[in-house]
């Protein structure tokens, strides 16, 4: 889907350290990757070019087969991978819901009847259809961002790549927006790219990749990545509050696994613990 | 104060006036305000207030929201009056020091109290019917023909509907920094005008940073959308000139003709 080859990039000539270097990363369809690094990490900068917004200064980057310099197959490049970012009103084009979702396919040249139908269809499947005809400025949040997801999938994309897009909203607006990428990505076979801050969101996602001074540190399944608690924490970044829970437990000498992502894990191996010690003193 | 704005301001419905083309009705509009311009007796300006009443009973738009257009305006339509007022020449019914009451001062004056208010009935009642996006599609619709000697139609109408769409963001972004600066002891109220003037400094630079950075962001997601200006760009309204838009023309017309002919009687 999206492969990148020895990607190196820096903003201007005057810059000495380069923000990308080296990547190498490969990102098949259907598969819902988080990319998460502490601020500078290079994160943002990475997966602008996975829709040729930036083009690589070394390295190449291809979006399904297509080289993103080729400006021919730009379109297609665009339309392949949609990107939502993080504050929601600098990305609404339209003061009502229905118009903006309609905004890609219009650029698009898609006829009108099929427009309203992809509209109708984007908006029921991130559950916005009663507020189809609602100005967004009047949406909380949460809404507003799956407005915007909704506007990307009126363009039919194989991916869709996002930015930090639950950092300016509130618990409930988080959670409606990775229920959406979860339902898009197993129902739809869409495949996602969440960028984020928030360890808990990354759990979700199947492969967390972990950026670090603009190159590739780690790269694997979240139970693996976040086991290693004192390494990424020593790249700067939190763990998942009920893994950091489990770790202190177990450098206190209480032996639990390390490798808990969830409060019903941690439930489960603490019983195991106190039934285990339960066992002892009847022994 | 910012709220009583009511341009730009869309009530939705389904009445004949909605559904009229934005596009039409933008002529309409501009050929009923020529209508205002013609009418110079009463009897025309009753029939001009009968046609007025009429189109808001058949919008449906309740006539308070219609007259609160009127209120802003309020001080400049008086001023025209008062001006028109005692700076007509004619028969003096009244006279004190300079000021000077004449009988045709008293009509122009009241003629023209009547076309201001109907101009403003007018236009409130176009964008309360038409939604800012149909607006902008009527306008360059309307446009098209500059096109073709390239002038930027699509740009401007673009430019038109996202600075619609900004504004209640930016009025909020303004009564967000204005709360912080005053929460850091910024005093926007009390002082001489200059005073007051240079208070605005501290709202006005973070606004405008902040505008500008909306602005890169919004281009960037626009970009993401495959935006790339108006060129076999396609609508999701597809707009045509239908049936309600000859008859509303038609009643147009038939009231222009009246209004010219009560002008010759009246």
């Amino acid at each position: 889907m999206i492969k990148t080859e020895n990607l190196s990039f820096k903003y201007n000539n005057e810059q000495e350290s380069l923000v990308l270097e080296d990547i190498n990363l490969t990102i098949e369809k259907g598969e819902f990757v988080a990319i998460i690094g502490h601020n500078g990490s290079g994160k943002s900068t990475l997966v602008k070019h996975f829709n040729a917004i930036l083009l690589p200064e070394g390295g190449t980057v291809y979006v399904k087969g297509i080289d993103t310099r080729d400006e021919s197959r730009l379109y297609d490049i665009r339309q392949a991978v949609g990107m939502v970012f993080q504050n929601p009103d600098n990305q609404l084009v339209a003061t009502i819901v229905e118009d903006d979702v309609a905004f890609a396919p219009e650029n698009l040249g898609v006829a009108p009847s099929e427009i309203r139908k992809r509209v109708d269809r984007s908006l029921e499947t991130v559950g916005m259809s009663e507020y189809t005809h609602h100005a967004p400025h009047l949406l909380s949040g949460g809404q507003k961002q799956r407005v915007a997801i909704a506007g990307i999938l009126a363009m039919k994309p194989d991916c869709i790549v996002l930015d930090e897009p639950t950092a300016m909203l509130d618990p409930i607006g988080r959670r409606e927006v990775i229920q959406t990428l979860l339902k898009l990505n197993s129902e739809e076979g869409i495949t996602i790219v969440l960028v984020t801050h928030n360890m808990d969101e990354a759990v979700s996602a199947e492969r967390v990749v972990v950026l670090s001074e603009g190159g590739v540190e780690m790269d694997g399944k979240p139970r693996e990545i976040f086991c290693q608690v004192e390494r990424l924490k020593a790249l700067g970044l939190a763990v998942p509050q009920i893994t950091e829970l489990m770790y202190e437990l177990s450098r206190e000498g209480i032996n639990v696994p390390c490798d808990i992502l969830t409060v019903d894990e941690a439930y489960n191996a603490l019983s195991q613990i106190e039934n285990y010690n339960k066992g002892l003193k009847r022994s | 104060m910012l709220r009583d704005i009511t341009l730009g301001q869309y009530f939705p419905g389904n009445s004949p006036v909605h559904r009229i083309d934005a596009m039409v009705k933008i002529i309409l509009a501009v050929l009923y305000m020529t209508v205002i311009f013609i009418a110079k007796s009463f009897l025309a300006y009753g029939l001009v207030a009968a046609f007025t009443f009429f189109v808001i009973f058949l919008s449906t738009v309740p006539i308070r929201f219609v007259l609160r257009g009127l209120k802003p305006l309020l001080i400049f339509i008086v001023f025209t009056a008062v001006l028109n007022l005692f700076m007509t020449g004619g028969t003096v019914i009244w006279q004190w020091g300079f000021l000077r009451l004449t009988r045709e001062g008293i009509i122009y004056a009241s003629l023209m109290i009547l076309r201001v208010v109907f101009l403003i009935m007018s236009t409130s009642l176009l964008t309360y019917t038409t939604s800012p996006i149909a607006l902008t599609d009527g306008i360059e619709r309307l446009l098209t023909p500059l096109g073709k000697i390239g002038f930027p139609t699509h740009e401007l109408a673009m430019m038109m509907s996202i600075a619609l769409r900004f504004i209640p963001t930016l009025l909020e972004e303004t009564d967000k920094i204005m709360k912080a600066q005053m929460a850091r002891g910024a005093d926007f109220k009390t002082g001489s005008l200059i005073k007051r003037a240079k208070a605005l400094i501290p709202l006005l630079v973070p606004l405008f940073i902040s505008a500008f950075r909306r602005a890169d962001e919004l281009a960037v997601a626009m970009e993401c959308r495959c935006y790339r200006g108006g060129k076999n760009r396609t609508r999701l309204h597809e707009s045509k000139v239908g049936r309600i838009d000859f008859i509303a023309l038609g009643i147009l017309i038939v009231f222009s003709a009246l209004v010219i002919l009560s002008n010759k009687s009246g």
